[in-house]
């Protein structure tokens, strides 16, 4: 293949265990002391340029498995995807080879402007052929199927005619990407516009589940008195978050699971202390799991 | 129902504040997502700026970056590319007159971002010269290696910078405001980003060398100049790895000596 590195180091499996999103504030305590973490996954967009921070990056991809998750690419963008942006994501995964590589399911580009944050889509079928369109091209220009993450979200469209969880399935069956289902996430839709979390995992296929997200989030109550639950990823995960993962486990089997961190970002041992709790969920599913087999 | 570009495009109007949601109750789930937009953005150039942040305090700060914001919204989702044109704002942002040298301090915090962030490149190969003849190497001009920035400033901007910084108070009262300009290269190698102080003279032939000036431009220039080092100086960026490629470019008829 022409422009294949010859340097590149295997592409390193990630494995059915709890992993750590690695943000800046860790870099030199983990580069140190290399912690007993499974997998580390990190946003694409921090490491694109070369330097120390790519340095770290390639160290980091030495001795762990390590997953790409993209901030960026605005999937839900109708304008399409900016191509500058593409190839330089296309560059980092040519170059480091990560585990898995995921994006999200929202828009954050119009008119060529960035507008940094994730940003919710309307559920219609104008949408769900745009993010299709924009995932075929992600996974053309990565040369490598993608997980697409489900949203934490804030407000909705009137007029949307899919849940929220068939559109994340037809656009795992018409794309052949893959689902990063992200639980808090879930239980933060769930509570802000009154679904099932249950029915909304029962939507998924479990066959295209690649990956799970476990996070902190915040309530906040505004001013006409309403509470909102917000994706702030600054807290330990909530409790009826980790019953929401017991039951994802359940109906998707034992997948690869991140711990996420980025508000208040907290000393490394309270994320290894998530970690560890993760790790003992999953191996109580695949008890279960053996038992019923047996 | 509206397209989906056309929503987008309405939603961007109602997030910047150029129009108004539709009631109060979306009103306030909207902001949450524009709480969330102005965080990062602020912070990100935060974390490019860290001397401006210092020197204006964390309050100022945070209004001129939202200010800057509006009037230069980013167009690519690499938050570290995004300020190029934050020194270029502050120089015409009225609140901050009072401090004269708060542009080049802005300046040199930009050109050192662009140094920690920029693409990873070797140095030119000086083989590739060795097997050149006298008239093709004074034809070549070069690129710079992506990490150096040339700047020449009004304020003594780079000591400003290390003293603060460092919160280094005596340093920053023995600085000289009125020293002159000063000409700086900023670049990384294997031990981080470096800033040089160089003459003038020196200065400007690597600005015009980096600049992609051919070579008999630069030492037609120099043989005018009593001060003037070319060969060497062309020699030391060589050896530093500053240079990373060259091209050809044809002189002008009777140009070559």
């Amino acid at each position: 293949m022409p422009g294949a590195s010859h340097n590149a180091i295997d592409a390193r499996p990630i494995p059915v265990a709890a992993g750590i999103g690695l943000r800046f504030p860790h870099h030199d305590q983990v580069l140190r002391q290399q912690p007993p973490v499974a997998w580390f996954e990190v946003h694409a967009e921090n490491y694109l340029g070369g330097g120390s921070v790519r340095r770290v990056l390639e160290r980091v991809r030495r001795d762990y498995p390590l997953s790409l998750h993209g901030v960026g690419l605005s999937l839900g963008s109708a304008e399409g995807l900016d191509r500058a942006h593409l190839g330089r994501i296309a560059e980092l995964v040519r170059r480091i080879e990560p585990g898995l590589t995921s994006e999200h399911l929202s828009w954050s580009v119009v008119d060529g402007e960035y507008l940094a944050d994730l940003l919710p889509l309307p559920m219609t079928e104008e949408a769900l052929d745009v993010v299709c369109r924009n995932v075929e091209q992600t996974q053309d220009a990565l040369q490598r199927r993608i997980l697409v993450e489900n949203p934490a979200t804030y407000l909705q469209f009137q007029y949307c005619s899919i849940p929220e969880w068939e559109f994340i399935a037809a656009l795992a069956q018409r794309t052949g990407c893959g689902i990063l289902c992200d639980v808090n996430n879930i239980h933060v839709s769930a509570c802000n516009h009154g679904w099932d979390p249950q029915r909304y995992l029962d939507a998924l296929p479990p066959a295209a589940v690649g990956e799970i997200h476990l996070a902190g989030h915040a309530l906040r109550t505004l001013d006409d008195g309403s509470v909102v639950c917000i994706d702030n990823h600054g807290a330990r995960v909530a409790a009826e978050v980790w019953a929401l993962y017991e039951a994802a486990l359940r109906r998707f089997g034992s997948k690869p699971t991140l711990i996420e961190w980025d508000t208040d970002i907290p000393a490394f041992e309270l994320l290894l202390d998530e970690a560890a709790t993760a790790t003992a969920l999953l191996r109580r599913a695949a008890g279960a799991r053996h038992a019923c087999a047996a | 129902m509206p397209a989906l570009l056309e929503l987008q495009q309405s939603m961007r109007a109602q997030l910047l504040g150029y129009a108004t949601p539709r009631d109060a109750a979306r009103a306030q789930r909207l902001a949450i997502y524009r709480d969330t937009r102005s965080g990062t953005l602020v912070n990100a150039l935060r974390l490019s700026f860290p001397a401006v942040q210092r020197l204006v305090g964390a309050e100022f700060f945070e209004g001129a970056a939202r200010a800057f914001i509006r009037a230069w919204p980013p167009r690519s989702a690499c938050l570290n590319d995004y300020g190029a044109d934050f020194a270029g704002f502050l120089r015409t942002f009225a609140p901050a007159a009072g401090i004269a040298y708060l542009g080049d301090v802005a300046q040199l915090e930009w050109a050192v971002n662009r140094a920690l962030h920029a693409e990873d490149s070797v140095g030119l190969d000086l083989a590739r010269l060795a097997v050149l003849d006298q008239p093709t190497l004074s034809c070549l001009s070069f690129r710079a290696h992506p990490a150096i920035s040339l700047l020449c400033v009004q304020f003594p901007a780079d000591a400003i910078w290390r003293a603060v910084l460092q919160q280094d108070a005596a340093a920053m009262a023995s600085i000289d405001l009125g020293c002159g300009p000063v000409h700086l290269l900023i670049e990384r190698d294997a031990a981080g980003v470096q800033v040089h102080r160089l003459n003038a003279a020196r200065w400007q032939f690597s600005a015009r060398l980096c600049a992609g000036t051919p070579l008999y431009e630069l030492f037609d220039h120099g043989a005018k100049c009593p001060d003037a080092d070319t060969a060497a100086w062309l020699a030391e960026h060589l050896s530093l790895g500053r240079l990373i490629d060259f091209n050809l470019t044809a002189p002008p008829a009777g140009a070559l000596r």
